[in-house]
């Protein structure tokens, strides 16, 4: 099992200009780790809709990276996103799935489906080519430039280790946060 | 009957980038004559819910999006709709189809439910509305557009015929 908390160091070690939408229990340690007007919580918001989200961005900023980290929850409440992912392919949009089998924001309570989902075949059976499950941090550290540079979209699934991790309270208001990466995005 | 080219038009003189949605029969013929527009990208979502997320990427991106769906999708997109494009105060304009209009007329053998709700959702929610009943009505695209970028906030155009 991966350690989110590592994943995500070594994520924002390498992160230059890419956009990052985290959700959940992502946004948080997400916030530790970087500050950056490229980052958006997408908290405060609507739970399933960060991938789709991420995708307008991917799509309106063509020679950008954008991340999304997104949680098995998250994932399940709107998956018909995947279909839209591959139907409208973005080939900068990286798409990380962190599974760990519950609702950890509100208690750990399972998520439908907990232990028996196979993410990486649900993303195949949508249509999404590039989809990768890692479950040790050997095969992150060896998936870690694709994360960067893989053709898009691309998923990869973290088994990650179960945590608890508070709600998440960003700092600035949702408005503020949204206005302040589109400025980020088109300003020069 | 809303002639179909004159919308497109209008959608144009928007500066319109991108149409996000779902297809109905009222808007069949729109998404028609916008599949085969050169410069505007019309992107199919699997619920309307996504719609709202996917356009509200679109504009923080530097884009000019245009969401277009039918009530019944517009009902189960709420949450879509509230946690993105109006907590994240993006000026997006949506056109909706008014499926079921007619039979709110006196008289109507039966009512449908996706037109009675329509509107006391659209005020519930918060979204300035205008109809296009007839083609003298699809300037009220531009006043949306307008309301729209005054606000900050989402406005909505009601489709009422079929577009032809």
């Amino acid at each position: 099992m991966l350690d989110k908390y590592t994943c995500l160091k070594k994520l924002a070690a390498k992160r230059t200009d890419e956009v990052f939408v985290t959700t959940m229990s992502v946004a948080m340690p997400w916030a530790e780790l970087s500050d950056s007007p490229l980052d958006f919580a997408h908290v405060e918001s609507a739970m399933g809709h960060a991938a789709d989200f991420a995708l307008g961005l991917a799509i309106a900023q063509p020679k950008r990276r954008v991340f999304v980290i997104n949680g098995d929850g998250s994932t399940l409440m709107c998956l018909g996103t995947l279909v839209t992912l591959a139907q409208r392919p973005a080939a900068n949009l990286t798409m990380v799935i962190t599974e760990n089998g519950t609702y950890e924001v509100t208690g750990n309570q399972p998520v439908p489906g907990a232990d028996r989902i196979d993410y990486e075949q649900i993303c195949r059976g949508a249509g999404i080519k590039n989809v990768y499950t890692i479950t040790d941090e050997a095969e992150f550290d060896a998936q870690l430039e694709r994360h960067f540079t893989g053709e898009g979209p691309q998923v990869f699934i973290w088994k990650i280790e179960k945590a608890s991790e508070p709600v998440p309270k960003p700092k600035l208001p949702i408005r503020e946060r949204a206005h302040r990466l589109r400025e980020a995005l088109t300003s020069g | 009957m809303l002639n179909a080219n004159k919308i497109v038009t209008a959608l144009e003189d928007q500066g319109v980038t991108h149409i996000v949605g779902v297809p109905d029969n009222g808007s069949r013929v729109l998404f028609e004559r916008l599949w085969e527009h050169p410069q505007i990208e019309v992107i199919l979502t699997s619920r309307e819910g996504e719609a709202f997320g996917l356009a509200s990427g679109l504009y923080l991106g530097g884009a000019t999006p245009l969401v277009l769906i039918q009530n019944t999708g517009f009902f189960e997109a709420g949450d879509g709709f509230r946690g993105t494009a109006y907590n994240m105060g993006i000026p997006l304009v949506m056109l909706v189809g008014y499926r079921g209009y007619k039979t709110m007329e006196p008289g109507a053998p039966r009512i449908d439910t996706a037109a009675t709700f329509f509107e006391p959702t659209l005020k519930a929610w918060n979204i300035p509305y205008t109809a296009m009943h007839s083609d003298e009505d699809i300037t009220q695209i531009a006043a949306a557009f307008a309301k729209a970028k005054e606000t900050s906030l989402p406005t909505a155009v009601l489709i009422v015929p079929e577009t032809v």
